[in-house]
């Protein structure tokens, strides 16, 4: 009886081993290859997604004078880089403003590097981020008057994360912890 | 103890016990904090001078009545307004809030992703370990003062 008990246990440990923790991103199915993604960044940085293969990219399409859920996601992406210590080397992590008529690159840069160095911010004008949204199916518009520039931006709320071939793999919700986002990183790495 | 003396003495306990009597009859039940609000684990993202961010804290309201948070305020902004973050089908929103009911015994979470007081155009560089104040105001004419400590972003 007893052995047949700690076979089952080891049998059970050995399955739970391999699987290990289910990812806590959601899967893109049948990942394709992400849509183009190049801004030349204020201190002359030329950034093109097609380039980075071997490279974990995250992307977030936000905008600067967003005080809540864009620092609160930028906040995770610092905790996360902290819990990869020298495996961040091998990861992107790009905020790229939405809000054309306000931000310009110098603010972009500005934005993302106050939370991290490492962290590239880029926007572009309005007709290359329209295209940038038709490329990669997001949708970003100003809500509230934007001739007193008393408005907020509606923007895409995940994280898009895409692997060391280039394809867009997975999304993460606004919240996942950084350690969280940590661990499904070292996996796709 | 001589009669006199015993006499005195209870004449004298009798008249304390009519004078507590007499106070408790007056005096209302211990009563919580006048307004019964108070606010806890208040916290702010650093940020530029110019810039925006975000103050997050829990509003408790221990009175049996319940109140309407309807004003904020803060010398460390230009501009300081109730807002509330909601995500609805992949999009995130942020949305004005004019008025946030605060129900009797009980609290209400400004917590990152959810609803905050935004200051917009910070006055100066709030740093690591600096503070903000901000005054929020309710339909029952109370006010509460938070004080923020600021944290890195």
């Amino acid at each position: 009886m007893m052995r047949s008990l700690r076979l089952s246990l080891l049998s059970l440990a050995l399955v739970l081993t391999a699987c290990g923790e289910p990812m806590k991103g959601v899967e893109i199915r049948d990942a394709e290859v992400a849509a183009p993604l190049v801004f030349t960044a204020h201190d002359g940085t030329r950034f093109d997604l097609a380039t980075e293969k071997g490279k974990i990219v995250l992307v977030y399409f936000g905008y600067t004078h967003c005080p809540d859920v864009c620092p609160t996601t930028m906040s995770d992406w610092v905790r996360a880089k902290r819990a990869l210590g020298e495996k961040a080397e091998q990861v992107r992590w790009v905020f790229v403003s939405m809000d054309p008529d306000r931000d310009t690159p110098e603010l972009a840069l500005s934005y993302a590097r106050q939370f991290d160095p490492a962290f590239l911010g880029l926007t572009g004008t309005t007709e290359e981020l329209e295209a940038l949204k038709r490329a990669w199916g997001i949708a970003a518009y100003p809500e509230g008057d934007t001739r007193t520039n008393d408005y907020t931006v509606a923007h895409p709320a995940h994280t898009f994360v895409v692997d060391v071939d280039g394809r867009l793999r997975y999304l993460y919700e606004p919240g996942v912890s950084g350690e969280d986002l940590a661990k499904d990183l070292r996996k796709l790495l | 103890m001589r009669t006199w003396q015993k006499i005195f003495g209870s004449c004298c306990s009798a008249a304390v016990l009519f004078a507590l009597a007499a106070c408790a009859e007056k005096s209302p039940e211990p009563t919580p904090a006048p307004t019964g609000l108070s606010v806890r684990g208040a916290w702010a993202r650093a940020a530029d001078s110019g810039a925006m961010t975000a103050v997050y804290f829990t509003l408790a309201n221990d009175a049996v009545s319940s109140d309407t948070l309807t004003g904020v305020s803060s010398p460390d902004a230009a501009v300081t307004e109730m807002h509330v973050s909601t995500q609805r089908d992949g999009m995130m929103h942020m949305s004005p809030v004019t008025a946030l009911p605060v129900p009797a015994m009980d609290s209400v979470s400004f917590r990152p992703l959810g609803a905050h007081v935004m200051l917009t155009g910070v006055v100066r560089p709030l740093t690591d370990g600096d503070s903000v104040t901000a005054t929020l105001s309710f339909v029952s004419g109370a006010t509460v003062t938070v004080r923020a400590g600021v944290r890195k972003p």
